[in-house]
């Protein structure tokens, strides 16, 4: 899955970047799991059908972490990866603090308005296939905050999300099964579907005009990266 | 690529020599010779790669593990060996992130020049059981100049990948390397001036053939290795050494926890993997120089022909020294290191290089 | 300490200093249950503060509090001294809904900056004269003013992902320029969650540097006035400051709440509160230390990990206690939740073996970390933060203690348990980041003192006098119009509320005074014209956790 091509959703480019959310929300199997020689074969000889199991073995069975702390949850995420947890005995215990050379993200905590938007940017950053672990009631609803004025309820307003692990914050122990949850699911080929269509972050022109775009026309500029809430009818 | 290096007519037989005789292909002339030379060079560069494969991915995290009290992989066969397979399938078959203000040529070439110029180094090194491609006169001079490329392909890492970690990264690269180079090589001269050779057979044969002493009662020589003739120069000479492959405590190019990755944070896929190798080929070609110069190479007890397993645990335990300091020792900061370098290291190894000089004077 | 009786005219005599001392400019008397309040007049405050430092020697701006009425807006400076934290003295601000500006207390103390700037940000009130009137946790193109009364939850807002400028040169693409703008965070690894520090370096010196803090503004506070006191605020000071300190979080509202609606609690109680705040405190300068370790040694090392397996142990402890292992929601107004879990001679056990084991630990972490050389070089000298600096900024915890404040509530401003139990506050007067950790590691060791004596005290109580719990109306309504500040000296420093009631049975107004906030404030002042490892180092020494600071 490398493309000599540069990405658009690199530092500096200003295009918005929808392509990975729509792989994940099409029909049939998901963008993430198909080789190259399968699109180029058309059908699934036996040779590839077994190379795309080896594929997902590998996958499933190696993978690192984004070094990723937001709130409560990191703590435990950081026990989980410490010495009585251990989490690398599965293979998935190698935290990585550049998001280029991550595969799965955990996002251990609530999610902010001000944070949307770079959460979203950290996960653009990260190579195909990716993954993301959802860690604690508030990615899956907002949590405890869900009511704040401040709090997006639930991380998959902003990025797919493959695994929900509940728990407030959930136990290292709930993290792990969460963890190979996502390494079964890989190794089988399964992916989540995605349901939601998450808040985009679009140049600040094209969002539709109404009030709220006029009174801020003066202070940003009209090719600015935004992320609009709409509160009152989240996703 | 090591092919290129000129071969020499020592006293050894050499390894594309070998396989020359072995296969026939010696008569081919001058072609079959370059063809026995670019298998040769296969063979090691593979050899290495191979090691480096099993260092990145498994023994260093088991390493790091036993340090932390810690299992690390242990669910995929035995001991979690097969991790190796599946980080490196499962690196190389990540999408490759080009950043849109990544400076493109030198972009691509910056983990080539890193893996490469380390892979350069072992062509020199004498491995012990015949494992030797090339013994040019000059061969310490050659490791030492090899290794050093490995600091153009860092900065070009920083300055290429349009991110301001990496730059800070590839530029600490830069003054680190220029400030440890220097007591490097100074410490390694001392070494020549008692082997009297900057070949690298012969630094190996005066330290196996000579005996530094006699252990009385126990009929066991202990032989000249220079570790144990001047352990000063081999302390200076593995603390340099730390910090021209730039571990702990002189992580400074990548420093994790400030530079996030410092000079390969923008790298993915195979690059990444490149310069990850990169990074441990640098390790083990630190540890081969040390274990050349100062351990004996490849001798130890036993037949000759054990050479090659005594090389490569003496390799393999600088490996071990480095994850160690890992594990225990903080970094330095910047300037402190720079410090260290110049105003320690380097008057040091000269102060090092002067005495040996003198003390060689006086015995010979 | 003194007596009850002596406090109590020492309060009179210094009232009547105060209300000399600001004469004609205060406007009418306001009391709070914590301390004597006067109204004073928007364009007065600034004069009132000058004199409160500079002749009655209130040097500690502890919290300021903003806060919508019907009628009009007001700022309440929460003052206290450093030497007697219980000589407080709080200075209300009214200004009319039309035009709510008042003058800034920035001149006078540094650490109104970034209070003013959360009161301007959240309510809306504006002062003048504050150097840098920004939104500080929301973004800046937020509308609206979320704790004011008029705001709409409802509408739609917009949050912009542009490129920071840097504030010392306009054009920093210009290939002449000396200095480069480096964003740390939010998603970096050094900045402990999802801190955004705005540097300018020249070379790898940090020429400018602003810390932007909000990434994780949860609406603490909004939440609180949500719930109401009896229940439903307690489960949330658990995640102000998360690594592991819940219980020392809860005490913060506990007291508070219990000051307001004028609550005793038992004293077996209290000695359960100290039991389990103090082994929090361990386990959060467990954390403190380790994450230190990470941001100068690197990745994941020994150091790092071994500080885990202990704060483990402790997690087991508090586990057993409380049922839960980081959000324990184990105090009640009025007491705790449960007594300790039976069999209790179990509990004791673990809890001993535990703090018999502790001594060779700390001594472990003495040999791998405060000896080591380079961790010498690097520390001793970075980050130094002066004595007069700190108060200024309003740090405490052991970040002023660091600095040779010698301040702690726990002594100072007594709660719980503290005072009838033998233990001393640790002070250094280094001033650098080393100075901090070892603070921090011997604070470790005055815990387990206190742990070991309420473990004593526990096993030798009264099997028929183990009251856990006071005799608490189901729902709790504190007179209308009853205003309180309390603090309790949290893993951080000064963890404070304020509360006023309004008759109802949820908070009017809640407000977190919160250690990290002010701490962090401090971080430019130690870290311009260092290197960056020391930035990193600093930050790190600060032991600031984003859950409280962003609230």
């Amino acid at each position: 899955m490398s493309s000599d091509e540069p990405r658009q959703t690199i530092h500096g480019s200003t295009a918005p970047s929808t392509d990975t959310r729509e792989a994940r929300m099409g029909e049939g199997v998901d963008d993430r799991f198909n080789s190259k020689l399968r699109e180029a074969f058309g059908t699934s000889p036996f040779i590839l059908t077994k190379f795309d199991q080896f594929m997902n073995w590998v996958r499933g069975n190696s993978m690192f972490m984004l070094q990723f702390g937001i709130a409560c949850c990191s703590i435990e995420m950081i026990h989980t990866y410490a010495i009585k947890h251990d989490v690398d005995r599965y293979g998935a215990g190698v935290p990585r603090a550049s998001p280029r050379q991550a595969d799965v993200m955990i996002v251990p905590g609530t999610i902010v308005s001000k944070f949307g938007p770079r959460m979203k940017r950290v996960y653009d950053q990260m190579p195909e296939p990716k993954f993301v672990v959802g860690m604690g009631s508030c990615t899956i609803s907002g949590g405890p905050f869900q009511e704040g004025y401040n709090v997006v309820k639930g991380a998959e307003e902003i990025i797919p999300i493959d695994i929900h692990v509940p728990g407030c914050p959930p136990r290292p122990e709930a993290l792990i099964y969460g963890i190979l949850k996502l390494q079964e699911r890989i190794q089988n080929g399964e992916s989540s579907p995605v349901v939601v269509k998450p808040y985009e972050l679009e140049e600040f022109g094209d969002l539709p005009e109404d009030e709220l775009v006029q009174k801020l026309a003066s202070e940003i500029d009209e090719d600015d990266l935004v992320m609009r809430y709409n509160w009152a009818d989240s996703p | 690529m090591n092919g290129a290096v000129p071969l020499q007519n020592g006293d050894t037989v050499l390894l594309p020599e070998r396989i020359a005789d072995l296969t026939g292909l010696g008569e081919l002339g001058v072609a079959g010779e370059l063809l026995a030379a670019f298998l040769g060079a296969f063979i090691i560069a593979n050899l290495m790669l191979a090691m480096t494969g099993v260092a990145g991915p498994w023994a260093k995290r088991k390493i790091t593990a036993a340090f932390t009290d810690r299992i690390a992989v242990n669910h995929l066969g035995p001991a979690g060996i097969f991790i190796i397979v599946a980080d490196a399938v499962r690196l190389l078959s990540k999408e490759n992130i080009i950043p849109e203000n990544a400076d493109r040529p030198a972009y691509d070439l910056a983990p080539i020049v890193i893996a490469g110029s380390a892979l350069l180094g072992f062509a020199v090194i004498p491995m012990g059981s015949g494992i030797h491609l090339a013994d040019p006169e000059v061969g310490l001079a050659f490791v030492f100049a090899v290794a050093g490329i490995a600091s153009i392909g860092l900065i070009m890492a920083g300055y290429a990948s349009g991110n301001k970690y990496s730059m800070l990264g590839g530029l600490r690269a830069v003054a680190q390397n220029i400030a440890y180079e220097i007591p490097l090589v100074v410490t390694g001269m001392s070494v020549v001036l008692f082997a009297g050779s900057l070949r690298m057979s012969e630094i190996v044969a005066v330290q196996t053939e000579t005996t530094l002493f006699t252990i009385p009662g126990l009929e066991w020589a202990v032989p000249a290795w220079f570790a144990l003739v001047n352990p000063f120069a081999f302390v200076l000479f593995l603390i340099a050494n730390f910090a021209e492959v730039g571990r702990n405590p002189f992580d400074m190019p990548e420093a994790p926890a400030e530079l996030i990755a410092g000079y390969q944070t923008e790298y993915s896929s195979v690059y990444f993997v490149l310069v990850y190798l990169g990074e441990f080929l640098h390790i083990f070609l630190g540890g081969a120089i040390i274990a050349t110069i100062f351990l004996g190479g490849p001798a130890g007890p036993g037949p000759a022909e054990l050479g090659i397993v005594w090389f490569l645990l003496k390799i393999w335990a600088v490996f071990l020294l480095t994850q160690w300091l890992r594990s225990a020792i903080p970094r330095v900061r910047i300037d402190q290191l720079i410090e260290i370098g110049w105003k320690g290291l380097l008057v040091l190894s000269f102060a090092n290089l002067a005495l040996t000089a003198a003390i060689v004077g006086v015995i010979a | 300490m003194s007596t009850g009786i002596e406090t109590q005219s020492d309060a009179e005599t210094g009232e009547a200093e105060l209300e000399a001392l600001i004469g004609d400019r205060a406007l009418a008397r306001d009391e709070h249950l914590n301390a004597p309040g006067f109204v004073v007049n928007p364009d007065d405050v600034q004069d009132v503060l000058f004199d409160l430092r500079d002749e009655a020697g209130y040097d500690h701006c502890s919290c300021v509090t903003a806060q919508q009425y019907e009628d009009r807006f007001e700022t309440i400076y929460h003052l206290k001294k450093y030497a007697d934290p219980t000589d407080e003295v709080s200075i209300v601000v009214p200004t009319p809904l039309s035009d709510p500006v008042s003058k800034s207390a920035e001149p006078v103390y540094r650490t109104a900056d970034w209070h003013e700037r959360e009161a301007y940000d959240l309510v809306g009130i504006g002062y003048e004269g504050h150097p840098d009137l920004r939104r500080i946790l929301l973004p800046e193109t937020w509308q609206g003013h979320p704790l004011s009364a008029d705001y709409d939850q409802e509408k739609p807002q917009v949050v912009t992902l542009t490129e920071h400028a840097n504030p010392l040169e306009s054009d920093h693409r210009d290939p002449e320029s000396d200095t480069m703008f480096l964003n740390v965070g939010p998603h970096h690894p050094a900045t402990h969650g999802v801190l955004h520090v705005k540097t300018v370096l020249d070379g790898e010196t940090i020429a400018d540097l602003e810390p932007d803090i909000g990434y994780l503004h949860r609406c603490e506070e909004q939440m609180c006035q949500q719930g109401t006191y009896r229940h439903q605020i307690m489960p949330y000071p658990d995640r102000w400051d998360y690594v592991s300190s819940g219980l020392l979080n809860e005490w913060a509202y506990a007291r508070a709440i219990e000051d307001l609606a004028d609550i005793d609690v038992p004293e077996y109680a209290q000695i359960v509160r100290t039991l389990g705040a103090e082994l929090c405190r361990i386990a959060s300068h467990m954390l403190a230390l380790g994450t230190f370790a990470l941001d100068v040694y690197g990745e994941f090392t020994a150091t790092f990990m071994y500080t885990f397996r202990d704060r483990e142990l402790v997690q087991d402890i508090l586990e057993d206690l409380t049922g839960q292992r980081m959000m324990f929601n184990y105090f009640r107004v009025g007491g705790v939740a449960w007594d300790l879990p039976e069999p209790r001679e179990d509990f004791f056990e673990q809890t001993r073996d535990f703090l018999d084991e502790l001594p060779a630990k700390v001594a472990e972490y003495n040999d791998l970390i405060t000896t080591n050389e380079i961790f010498q070089t690097r520390c001793i000298d970075t980050g130094v933060l002066e004595p007069d600096v700190a108060k200024d900024y309003g740090c405490t915890g052991p970040v002023a203690r660091g600095s040779g404040v010698d301040y702690d509530l726990r002594r100072d401003d007594p709660y719980g348990y503290y005072e009838n139990l033998e233990w001393d506050v640790v002070t250094r007067d280094g001033c650098d980041n080393y100075a901090r950790v070892l603070c921090r590691m011997e604070e470790v060791e005055e815990s387990a003192k206190i742990v070991e004596q309420c473990l004593d005290l526990l096993e030798d109580w009264p099997e028929d006098d183990r009251e856990v719990q006071a005799n608490v109306p189901r729902t709790l309504k504190p007179d209308a119009d009853t205003e309180t500040y309390r603090a309790v000296e949290a893993a951080k420093g000064e963890l404070g509320i304020y509360m006023r009631s309004d008759g109802t049975d949820k908070p009017a107004r809640f407000k977190i005074r919160s250690p990290c906030f002010s701490n962090l404030q401090a971080l430019g002042e130690m870290s311009e014209g260092e290197y960056i490892p020391d930035l990193i180092a600093s930050l790190g020494s600060l032991d600031i956790v984003l859950g409280e600071v962003d609230r």
